[in-house]
């Protein structure tokens, strides 16, 4: 069985994310970065149990005016907007487009040297935790 | 009927469970020449099916990778009831246990938290002390791997973990500055993840995903630390085996289990000696199913204490926001530093006992989203969700708290009269409330953490008084003690009823500390298992 949209509720999913996640604030709008694409199917499919809400969502907002459509749902079925949302956010926050504006390189590997010293040895910070002393209670004869 | 070989194999030694402390008993016991079998209800997990180093991770961090095993839902997890809880337990069924998602923030107990009876009035004492029990969080850093920096003036003087700290980063520094203009201890936090490589795990390569598995093989999980020398030492390790009832015979003497296998058949595995290490939940849950009998109470039950005194630690969190970037994704998760200034009691504050503090990174932007959720959809969306993200992500750290919940008999692991795993076994149900003393506690300690954030000069910042998915800590369901009245098991671990059975997981503890349990849990854990061997010539078997 196919797991992909059709093309009309492609475009409903695009118009709810484009409410939800508008071109402001020197941010592009979801459907700029491509949320609607093979990152949906990829999404759906990673997360088949997003789908039965997801579809409800989209087919009680087919043919509303989109605002309109989110605030119902978010009022009326907020786990079919959650749905909604969280395709469109997990999408957005996944372009490269984005993360290079949010200045985040992704979950990266950056190993350290760990013969370094710490800089909070190196300058002094920790040795004040030291001299104030111990703050244990010891076990009691 | 279970299946039942005719000439089966009786093991010496059957564990049950593959967690933390299953595995540290397993490899112990093998390296002994013991001839031991371990059943695991869950999988072995390869490093290749987390997601922390692919862009995907944080959507799949919400459900597969979940800690909450109501939330994944999986075939190797077990439903818990929590409709009476004020916590959610987390855990994870696999060959490694909850150290598959834990944050291996690879703490000890403090001298006081073996003694609270005689300190503070309360509770109970544990039957031996820090002193005790130090040569086996020695001997647990080098099995581990633990990475940090001796010294701590938190602790009695000891030996050094035998891994350099790792960083602490932005974030750790930041923490920091504010703790030492407040004149308040902080220290560069233990973790049982190597800075450097170590024992055929790689270095962390601060990903910061530790809480969904480490996909880089570096996290001291015990499917990597302990299986492996147990397996090459003999141990037999079955998966998907899970156990629904220890079975005992006319003397009273555990003869074995049975367990499910994935294929829906009853089988049993006999052994001399049995030692349970489900967690604090799973372990109770299992003694209350096994009745008969001789045990209509369950087993190991004639205190009337399996399942109660359940502690989980309540978590609380204040979130500072900053001007400047932080780079607040970048691991380890694994903790940065941590503070016990506000560890001991202190009569004057009108409650007793205390919490560790830590700073974590916070992960991705995603993840960040969560507190959203049922807001209006002006203030979740829209350019508000564009402002919230420039405001938070990258610029923040968390002091977390956990507190010591104290042990009380009316939180308790019951076995749930309609809930069912899938093979039809009861599931457990949770009854858990925070006291009034923990209420106080929580709320000093979130106004202790509000001066820390703005001293490390927070320009904003969020308070969580209590975070429903915080139960990883599963503690006290089956408590040790000398009087077997008021307690289950003894000093070892072995069961005042049944003297070959044995608990080793957090389930004994007496008390709950403030501290992440599992380096206790394995210290104890290996302290019980070296006892068990040296006095295997003298352990009371079935005939």
């Amino acid at each position: 069985m196919s797991t992909k949209l059709d093309d009309a509720l492609r475009r409903t999913f695009l118009a709810i994310a484009d409410v939800l996640i508008p071109e402001a604030e020197g941010m592009p709008m979801a459907s700029q970065v491509g949320v609607g694409g093979e990152i949906l199917d990829r999404m759906l499919a990673l997360r088949p149990d997003l789908r039965e809400a997801f579809l409800r969502g989209l087919r009680a907002a087919a043919g509303k005016p989109p605002a309109a459509a989110a605030e119902t749902l978010n009022r009326d079925d907020p786990a079919a907007l959650g749905a909604i949302g969280l395709v469109a956010s997990a999408g957005y926050y996944m372009s490269a487009q984005v993360r290079e504006l949010i200045g985040y390189p992704g979950q990266e590997s950056r190993p350290a040297d760990p013969d370094a010293t710490p800089e909070y040895v190196a300058n002094g910070m920790l040795q004040q935790v030291i001299d104030r002393g111990p703050i244990f209670k010891p076990t009691p004869k | 009927m279970a299946n039942i070989k005719k000439g089966a194999k009786v093991a010496d030694v059957l564990i049950i469970g593959a967690g933390a402390s299953g595995s540290v008993a397993a490899k112990h016991l093998a390296e002994a020449g013991i001839d031991v079998v371990c059943l695991e209800q869950g999988p072995k997990v390869d490093n290749s099916e987390f997601w922390g180093d692919k862009p995907e991770w944080e959507l799949m961090a919400q459900k597969r990778w979940h800690p909450n095993p109501n939330v994944r839902d999986l075939e190797n997890d077990y439903p818990v009831d929590t409709s009476e809880s004020d916590v959610n337990p987390l855990m994870y069924n696999a060959v490694g246990g909850s150290t598959i998602l834990y944050a291996a923030h690879w703490q000890r107990f403090m001298p006081s938290d073996f003694r609270v009876k005689t300190l503070d009035g309360v509770a109970d004492d544990w039957p031996f002390t820090y002193e005790d029990l130090e040569p086996f969080y020695d001997a647990m850093d080098i099995e581990m791997g633990v990475s940090g920096l001796g010294g701590d003036p938190a602790y009695p003087p000891g030996k050094a973990p035998p891994l350099p700290p790792l960083p602490i980063g932005k974030i750790g520094m930041k923490a920091a500055e504010g703790m030492n203009k407040l004149g308040w201890h902080w220290w560069p936090g233990p973790n049982a993840i190597p800075s450097r490589p170590y024992d055929g795990r790689n270095q962390c390569v601060r990903r910061g995903t530790c809480l969904t598995g480490c996909a880089d093989r570096a996290k001291a999980s015990t499917d990597h630390t302990h299986w492996p020398a147990a397996l090459v030492h003999g141990a037999t390790l079955i998966t998907g085996a899970r156990v629904r009832e220890i079975t005992v015979n006319a003397e009273g003497l555990a003869t074995g289990a049975i367990y499910i296998d994935r294929n829906g058949r009853e089988r049993e595995q006999r052994a001399e000696v049995v030692i349970v290490c489900c967690n604090g939940v799973g372990t109770p849950r299992l003694l209350q199913l096994s009745k008969s009998a001789r045990f209509p109470d369950g087993l190991a039950n004639s205190s009337g204490l399996v399942g109660k005194n359940l502690m989980m630690h309540p978590y609380a969190a204040v979130s500072g926001y900053f001007d400047e970037p932080l780079e607040s994704w970048l691991g380890p998760a694994g903790q940065t530093i941590q503070s016990m200034q506000f560890y001991e009691t202190d009569a004057t504050r009108g409650f007793v006992r205390g919490a560790k503090w830590q700073v974590m990174p916070s992960g991705g932007p995603l993840g960040m989203r969560a507190a959203y959720g049922g807001k209006p959809l002006e203030e979740a969306w829209g350019a508000n969700l564009h402002r919230n993200t420039r405001k938070v992500f990258g610029r923040a750290f968390e002091w977390g708290i956990i507190a010591e919940d104290l042990p009380d008999e009316t939180n308790q692991v019951v076995l749930d009269a309609k809930l069912c795993d899938s093979d039809g076994i009861p599931s457990p149900k949770l009854i858990y409330k925070n006291s009034d003393n923990t209420k106080r506690l929580i709320d000093f300690h979130l106004e202790r953490a509000k001066e820390a954030t703005l001293a490390a000069g927070a320009v904003d910042m969020s308070v969580t008084p209590l975070m429903r998915d915080c139960g990883w800590h599963l503690m006290g369901t089956a408590r040790m003690g000398v009087d077997p009245e008021r307690s289950v098991v003894d000093q070892w671990g072995r069961a005042h009823d049944v003297p070959n059975l044995y608990v080793y997981d957090g389930s004994v503890f007496v008390t709950s500390s403030g501290f992440n349990p599992t380096g206790t849990i394995c210290a104890i854990a290996l302290r019980s298992v070296k006892h068990l061997i040296a006095q295997r010539r003298n352990q009371k078997v079935a005939a």
